[in-house]
């Protein structure tokens, strides 16, 4: 679990919708793609996908039934470090049901809690 | 352009985080005016009040302090980190014939015929203007519906509220129809999402050891 919320990357910036984590840890590459093709497949085209994390961390692991010394592990999966209130996802160029309908399909293949976000009114 | 809206505000007692969280729990937000070299003013609103006045979309209020009255304007609001609750607010003090400089939200009217074949895109969403301080319009409205496939809707070309002056790039592009991206192959796009490791071979690595 990572622990902390987010101080930056917390608002949609670039698109009208985002998807929000709520909770934090680390978002796995293979996650992250999975993420990106699950919406691609519900916007069909059409608008314009935003991805605001990238997986910098690489995380290792050590093979199992391996003796205790003998060193690190070898790097096993890379990772974005998520802290509560990142936008992992943001998406333009869609009306507001078809947005909610592909972020909520983004959310289920997320590894936290999500919740779908827009512009904030008032503060620009 | 926005009526004049009043906030009804309090005199806060105090100043820190820790009467600042006081009145958050008691569903207050704590607040601050200052501007035009006066004595700067702490005060506290009620939170919902508030929440409903920023939905309004006003940017310049009247701001009503024990038995004062005054023209204000919003200068920042700060938010939780999940963008739900107002943490706190600044305002600063205008006067009914000053200009100001403001960001001002850019609102697509229509739907634009060639989004069907393209993909709309919008790189300002807001826009920096000069206008009088009475006279704060709500949102620049540009109408889409004629937008074709490749067509661009630059600063310039927006049709702006009278005495309202944008301060960005005249050639900057508000909204844009693209061509769509050509969707990449799912697995070229996930080798390329991690990064390269650039490590030694093992055998190589031992060779060296020896």
């Amino acid at each position: 679990m990572v622990k902390g919320n987010a101080t930056r990357a917390n608002r949609v910036s670039y698109g009208e919708f985002g998807l929000q984590a709520l909770e934090g840890g680390w978002l796995s590459a293979e996650s992250i793609e999975a993420g990106r093709i699950t919406m691609s497949h519900a916007i069909r085209g059409e608008g314009r996908v935003f991805i605001r994390v990238f997986p910098h961390k690489s995380i290792t692991a050590i093979p199992a039934e391996t003796r205790m010394g003998k060193g690190k592990g070898e790097p096993e999966y890379w990772a974005a470090v998520v802290k509560s209130g990142m936008i992992l996802f943001e998406v333009s160029g869609l009306p507001e049901a078809a947005a909610r309908e592909a972020l909520a399909k983004v959310a289920y293949k997320m590894p936290f809690r999500c919740r779908l976000v827009s512009r904030l009114a008032g503060t620009t | 352009m926005s009526e004049p809206i009043v906030l009804q505000t309090e005199k806060r007692e105090g100043t820190g985080s820790r009467k600042a969280a006081k009145l958050r729990k008691a569903g207050k937000v704590p607040g601050v005016l200052y501007g035009h070299k006066e004595t700067t003013v702490s005060f506290s609103v009620d939170h919902d009040q508030l929440v409903a006045l920023v939905k309004t979309g006003a940017r310049v209020i009247d701001f009503t302090y024990e038995t004062a009255a005054e023209k204000a304007q919003i200068m920042e609001l700060q938010y939780d980190y999940l963008g739900k609750d107002i943490l706190h607010v600044d305002l600063k003090r205008v006067s009914a014939n000053e200009r100001i400089t403001l960001k001002v939200r850019v609102d697509l009217r229509g739907i634009a015929p060639g989004a069907s074949k393209g993909v709309l895109d919008q790189p300002l969403h807001t826009l920096n203007v000069e206008c009088s301080a009475i006279s704060v319009p709500d949102s620049i409205k540009v109408n889409i519906s004629e937008l074709q496939l490749g067509q661009s809707i630059y600063v310039k070309d927006l049709t702006l509220p009278p005495g309202v002056k944008v301060l960005d790039d005249p050639d900057a592009i508000v909204v844009h129809v693209t061509t769509p991206d050509l969707e990449p192959a799912a697995g070229a796009a996930a080798e390329s999402a991690e990064p390269e490791v650039i490590r030694k071979a093992k055998a190589e690595a031992e060779a060296e050891e020896k």
